[in-house]
Formats: structure tokens, C-alpha cells, sequence
């Protein structure tokens, strides 16, 4: 708590404020804004229908499945890095054909991909949990009164995971806007285009360091904001609890 | 062999260890003891330098205004050794350190990646649309270096335009440019050299070369002054400048003060 507490005290708010309007601190906002909603997006779209897959079937080979999607989760950050140079990189595996490499070279396509790489299996691992947590009577009842499997995931499963989900999600939405070390060495970093929150920081640290400490605090203020939401958002659930919710001492009879 | 107790077979292991570890830090029969290791603070670029010319020393290699920036905040350096004379001037005027002297001088080069993708032979090529450029940002040496050749040969605006990202140190340009992700980057000609096998340099002009001077100085915090002034002093030996020759700096010119 004290480094966050440090952050705030360290300059008076009033500087902190001015700082805000550098044109440093709004080019990473809208950078970090842009590449999170694209990445996150995606995680969802792609990971939702992964988690699921993996939660409700069972085969061969789905443990060591599971076990490389939530390998980035492990992997130091800077290795990440390093593994998106050699994919991706001019000369790298993918990236020297097709034309794969001018793509994602130093624009922010390339910062969305490292972001996808890094917090991407924090969602899908939450997922998976949250699918495997759904009572499967519910969905074969669901199945057996006539709805097709489509409509039985977004009608039943989905709702039901929803916690789960939402958790996973804050999960990977905090570690996408804080990825710092994938980014620098695949995207670079150029004010604008691919200097995130996170790069914006160790680019002002040597530079300008009360705005490196502004960046700080509103990186410290939108992770509470995350958390903040993901609590709130857990008290919309309806309570299947004994003890009381704030909601469900006024919806049940 | 009998079962002895764990506890005292690895007292036993521990007391010859620390025996022949004792014995080996004896100072040596053959005069007086050496000076402690010192931590050196030291720009990026003499990496590989710095270590021929005292490899006893802990070194911690990085942006001069990273460094500086440590400095300030209160970290443990002995001596700081900067690409430029700026930093430690700044420092020496707020007291952190002493008096800075210059100990050894560089250029500039244009590094591009050993197939050249983009076909660059000269800066002016640097200006052509979608040439991907790496240059290191301001506050670092190298990256003031390089706004200042630009702005001597008035190519600053048509240059800048085809930057794409602005790194923290010199040699994260260069290996950026070795994996060929950029098309050129503008380090020093001493990083060049240490990755011959992977880079072609493409030569500055003379005339718009920015005096780049190193300055070095003991951080008035240390523990260890005496070290750390010989430290400075062995740098500015012969010795010590020849071997930063043999990596490719360029000698102090001659009669200059420090």
C-alpha cells in the first residue's frame, strides 16, 4: 500500500492535475485506450467460445491444451517479448512471409497482439473455471425442453458463468493496460502511436519525472476503477446465498 | 559407509568450504591488498569496455539519464560514467558528485541490419517514405546526439517523420537493428563495431558530428572515494585509453584539461 500511498503524496494534486493535460500523458491515454479496447475485445470473442470448448469437452491432448494457453500466464513478460521478435519479427517464423511482419511492425496493431498474448489466458482460464462451474442438469433440462446448443449457451451457460467471467476479464484488462515488457521490445515505443500508460512511464522517468509520477496515478486510479467495477458488478448477481445481498432483500418473497 | 547424522556431515562440508574460501581471500603474499570492487554507474556504450579495462568491478550499464535519474534517488553508485558531459555536469551542480572529467570521445554512425532491407547507402535515403528508423529518445546521450547531427544537416523534419519508436538506451537500437526490425538506427560507431557480424555501418559526415565527449565522476555519496578515484584515474591511464581505443573511442585531444 505504501508505494501506491508514496505515488499520490509525492506530488501536490494541483501538479498532478496540470500534468494530466501534457500532451505526453493524453497521447498514451489514447494509445493505451485504443489498443486495450481492440485487444480485449478480441480476448473475449476468441476466448469465450475456447474457454467453453475446453470446459465442457473432453479429449485427448485437452490437458496439455490447457496447459499452453495458460502458459503466457507464467511466462516472464520479457520472454514474451522476445517470443512475438522471433514469430513476428522481420526475419522471424511468420513474419518473413506474406507480409506478416509490415502488419505489426511499430504500429499499434503490434501492441494489441502483445497485449492479446500476455492477458488473453488470464481470461480463458477464468472461463474455463466459470464453465465448469455450470450445473450441467441445467443445460441438459435446457437441452431436453427443445433449445438448441446455441441458444442453451447464451440463454443458461453464459448468464451462469457470468461472475466467473467478469473476473477473468478485470484479470486480463488490468494486466493488458499494465504490459509493459512484450511491448517495448516487439511494438517499440513512439509518443502517439505505440507508448502506452506503462511505456509512457519509464519514457518520463528520466525525462520528466513528475509526469512519469502523473501517469502513475491515473494507472493507480484506473486499476481501482476496475476493481471497483468488478465488485459492483457482482452484486447485480442474483444471490443463490443464505446470507442477505443488498438486492436480494428486496426481490424475494 | 556408516549412516552419519545430516546435520553433521553438513557441518562438516560448511567448515571446509569456508576454509578454502577463507584461504582464498587472503590478500596475495606478493604485496598490499587490493582495493574493494567499486560499482560503476556507466553508459550503455561501454559495455564491453569498461569491463577489459577493470573486470573486478560491479557494472551497471544503461542510459546515461537512467542512470542519473538512480543517482538522484539515492542508489548505491561509486562512480558515474556518462556519454555525455552534460549529465554529470547537472549532477556536479547539485552536489551529488564531484568535479566530472572527460575520459574518452565517440561518433556517430548509421547502423542498418546486414541485408539492408531498405537500401540505405547515405542519410539522405533515411528521408525516403516508409523507411523504418529507430533512434533513441531525447533525454538519452545518444538521442540529443542524433536531434543534433539532424538539425546540423538540416534533415530533422524529413528523418523524424520516419522514426518509429524512440528507445532507452543505445543498445536496445542496436538490437533492434541486428534482429531487423527497424531499417536503420543511429548509434554510436563503438556499438557498430560490437556487432560487426550483424550490422553495415553507413558513415555520417564529418562536419555535422556533434562533439560527443564522455565525462566520468566519483559520486560524493560513495563509501569507497579512494576506489572509486582510482577507478577514474586508471581509466585515464595510458592503459586505459589504449584499451578504449581498441574498442573503437576515439582519444581525448591532446593537452585538454579534465
Amino acid at each position: 500500500m505504501l508505494p501506491v500511498l508514496a505515488i499520490f503524496v509525492h506530488v501536490p494534486p494541483g501538479r498532478l492535475l496540470a500534468q494530466l493535460s501534457n500532451p505526453v500523458v493524453h497521447d498514451a491515454l489514447v494509445v493505451t485506450v485504443r489498443t486495450s479496447v481492440v485487444a480485449q475485445a478480441l480476448i473475449l470473442l476468441l476466448g469465450t467460445p475456447l474457454a467453453y470448448f475446453l470446459a465442457t469437452r473432453r479429449f485427448r491432448g485437452r490437458a496439455l491444451l490447457i496447459t499452453l494457453v495458460e502458459l503466457p500466464i507464467v511466462l516472464p513478460p520479457a520472454v514474451a517479448g522476445i517470443g512475438l521478435l522471433v514469430a513476428f519479427g522481420r526475419f522471424g517464423l511468420l513474419g518473413r512471409h506474406f507480409g506478416v511482419w509490415s502488419l505489426v511492425s511499430f504500429n499499434w496493431l503490434a501492441v494489441t497482439f502483445a497485449v492479446l498474448l500476455v492477458a488473453g489466458p488470464f481470461y480463458v482460464r477464468s472461463a474455463i473455471s466459470a464453465f465448469e462451474a455450470v450445473d450441467r442438469d441445467l443445460v441438459a433440462a435446457a437441452r431436453t425442453l427443445g433449445a438448441r446448443p446455441l441458444r442453451t449457451f447464451f440463454r443458461v451457460s453464459l448468464p451462469l458463468a457470468r461472475s466467473g467471467l467478469a473476473a477473468g476479464e478485470a484479470v486480463a484488462l488490468a494486466r493488458g493496460i499494465g504490459e509493459f515488457g512484450a511491448t517495448i521490445m516487439f511494438a517499440g515505443s513512439l509518443q502517439g502511436r505505440t507508448q502506452t500508460l506503462s511505456l509512457a512511464v519509464y519514457a518520463e522517468f528520466d525525462r520528466n519525472f513528475d509526469v512519469a509520477l502523473a501517469i502513475s496515478a491515473v494507472l493507480v486510479l484506473l486499476s481501482v476503477a476496475i476493481l471497483l467495477a468488478l465488485k459492483v458488478s457482482a452484486l447485480w448477481q442474483p444471490s443463490r446465498q443464505s446470507s442477505p445481498s443488498l438486492f436480494a432483500r428486496f426481490g424475494s418473497s | 559407509m556408516t549412516r552419519r547424522p545430516p546435520a553433521a556431515l553438513a557441518a562438516a562440508l560448511l567448515l571446509v568450504v569456508g576454509a578454502g574460501v577463507a584461504g582464498a581471500a587472503r590478500p596475495k603474499p606478493s604485496g598490499k591488498p587490493l582495493p574493494p570492487p567499486i560499482t560503476v554507474f556507466a553508459a550503455s556504450s561501454l559495455t564491453d569496455a569498461f569491463p577489459a579495462i577493470d573486470s573486478r568491478d560491479t557494472y551497471s550499464f544503461a542510459g546515461s539519464s537512467t542512470l542519473a535519474t538512480q543517482i538522484m534517488n539515492g542508489a548505491p553508485a561509486d562512480v558515474l560514467a556518462s556519454a555525455n558531459t552534460t549529465i554529470p555536469n547537472m549532477l556536479y551542480a547539485q552536489g551529488l558528485v564531484e568535479k566530472p572529467v572527460d575520459f574518452t570521445r565517440n561518433t556517430l554512425v548509421i547502423i542498418v541490419p546486414k541485408t539492408n532491407p531498405a537500401d540505405i547507402s547515405d542519410v539522405y535515403d533515411l528521408t525516403k517514405p516508409g523507411v523504418r528508423i529507430d533512434i533513441a529518445n531525447s533525454s538519452v546521450p545518444v538521442g540529443s546526439y542524433t536531434l543534433s547531427i539532424l538539425k546540423n544537416m538540416n534533415l530533422t523534419g524529413a528523418v523524424l517523420a520516419n522514426v518509429v519508436s524512440q528507445e532507452t538506451d543505445v543498445r536496445t537500437v542496436l538490437t533492434k537493428i541486428a534482429l531487423g526490425q527497424a531499417d536503420a538506427g543511429f548509434v554510436y560507431a563503438t556499438d557498430a563495431r560490437s556487432a560487426a557480424g550483424q550490422v553495415t555501418v553507413v558513415r555520417l559526415p564529418a562536419w555535422a558530428q556533434p562533439k560527443v565527449t564522455y565525462a566520468m565522476a566519483v559520486v560524493t555519496r560513495s563509501a569507497h572515494q579512494a576506489a572509486a578515484q582510482a577507478f577514474v584515474k586508471e581509466v585515464l591511464s595510458k592503459a586505459g585509453q589504449a584499451k578504449l581505443q581498441y574498442f573503437g573511442f576515439l582519444p581525448l585531444p591532446a593537452g585538454s584539461s579534465s
